[in-house]
This record gives structure tokens, sequence and C-alpha cells, in this order.
């Protein structure tokens, strides 16, 4: 099970994850995060309240940052619990994007 | 147990290993990496080993041992052996990254003395996650 939740803060579109982010919620995720990323020019994925994360979840985190890339969008992570952090840091995914300890906003 | 092949028998995968996780009394990070493994496992049987909609496509078996969590994982998928599956570029940049083979490497990275046989139709996968990394954290 995934939630997510989107607001607006000091000019961040946040959007919030919460729950698992596996292969079954993946999808979800790459759809919230990339239209998120298509009508916002700065967008944070907050994974404060993220459980759990495999590579179905990377992988939707990481065509997020391609459609930010191809737009000109900023597009940041940040929040991530140690475990799931661990996670990005095995995948060499953390070379890659723009991985925030706090909130950009 | 056993599993059919589609993703929406990832809940009952998961909750069967917290209650392993909870009967042996191990910690988060133990729970999380075990889910890992069993996920990217089974997820990548049903996308490229043709266990799509295959009833009992796949089997879990999970194991205390002293040194950790001996872990038996088996598919009836096309044959395919990850202790030979390349591994992925960790190092290109976001416009190339090939995401291909990032499952199989969170696995390598995870587990200990991985080790694959075909049998019968199944592709065996048997795998130890270490006590001593959760150890180093507070956790058996």
């Amino acid at each position: 099970m995934i939630q997510l939740t989107e607001e607006t803060r000091s000019g961040w579109r946040v959007v919030s994850v919460s729950g698992r982010a596996d292969s079954e919620a993946a999808d979800a995720l790459e759809a919230a995060l990339r239209s998120a990323v298509e009508a916002n020019a700065r967008v944070a994925a907050d994974f404060a309240t993220l459980d759990y994360i495999s590579s179905a979840g990377l992988r939707a985190v990481l065509e997020a940052a391609r459609a930010a890339q191809i737009r000109g969008s900023e597009f940041a992570v940040c929040g991530l619990s140690a475990p799931v952090r661990k996670v990005f840091d095995m995948s060499g995914l953390h070379h890659v994007l723009r991985i925030h300890g706090e909130l950009p906003c | 147990m056993l599993l059919d092949g589609k993703l929406t028998e990832i809940p009952r995968l998961t909750a069967e290993t917290a209650r392993f996780c909870r009967q042996h009394s191990l910690g988060e990070e133990v729970e999380f990496h075990l889910n890992l493994v069993l996920e990217e496992l089974f997820a990548n049987a049903i996308r490229h080993g043709g266990c799509e909609g295959m009833r009992d496509a796949a089997s879990v078996q999970l194991e205390m041992l002293a040194n950790g969590v001996a872990i038996e994982f088996a598919d009836r998928g096309v044959p395919f052996d990850p202790t030979t599956a390349p591994a992925p570029e960790l190092d290109a940049p976001l416009e190339t990254r090939l995401v291909g083979g990032l499952g199989i490497h969170l696995v390598r990275q995870v587990v200990r003395d991985l080790r694959y046989e075909r049998v019968d139709g199944w592709n065996r996968l048997t795998m130890r996650r270490p006590s001593r990394e959760g150890a180093r954290k507070g956790e058996s």
C-alpha cells in the first residue's frame, strides 16, 4: 500500500509518499511524480514516511527524474530513512539524483 | 509458502515475512532486507521469467540459522541463473542509466552464499541474509 499526497511548500511542489514503494505501487508512484514534474518547475519527493522501497520504486523515481531533466524542472528526493537511503546507495542512484536530508522548501 | 504468478500476491508474501520476523524477534532492517530479496526475485520471475498468471508459480521458505536467515526461493519460470547475470552500470549518468538488472543487484548486495540450480523445471535459489549486519545496528 502506498499513500500519495501533494502540497506546495515555499515554491516547491512536494509529493509526500507514505507506506511501501514496491512492485505493486510503482505505477501509481511514477504517475504521481511524473505529473507533478510536468506541471511544476520545482518538485520534491518527500520520503519521510516511506517504510520500504524496492527496485520497482527506484525505477519510478528514476523515470520521474528523467522526465524532470527533459522538461528542465528541478527534482529532488528528501527525508529518506536510513534503510530506504541504503537501497538508494546500493543501487548507485545517489550518484544521479539530488538527495537531501531535509526538505528543500 | 506457494505464490501464484501475480504481483497482487506481494501483500501475502510481506505478511508471511512479518510473521517470521516476529516469531524470531528479528529487527526492522532484517525484515526490510527479507522483503526486498523476496519481492525482487518474485517480481523478476513474473516480469521476465514467464510466471505471469501461472498458478503456484513460486515457492518461498525462510529458516532461522545461527548466523542469519536461510532463504529458499524457487520458481517455475524459464531457466535463469542470477549468480551469472551481469551487474548493472552503477555509475552511468541519468540519461543513459539502465535499470535492468537492478533488482538482482540489490539481492546480491543483501545476501551471501547465493546458489542456483535448475531442478525438475524449477529455478531454485538458496541464500543467506547474514545476521552480522543487523547485529551491528543492535538487531539480532
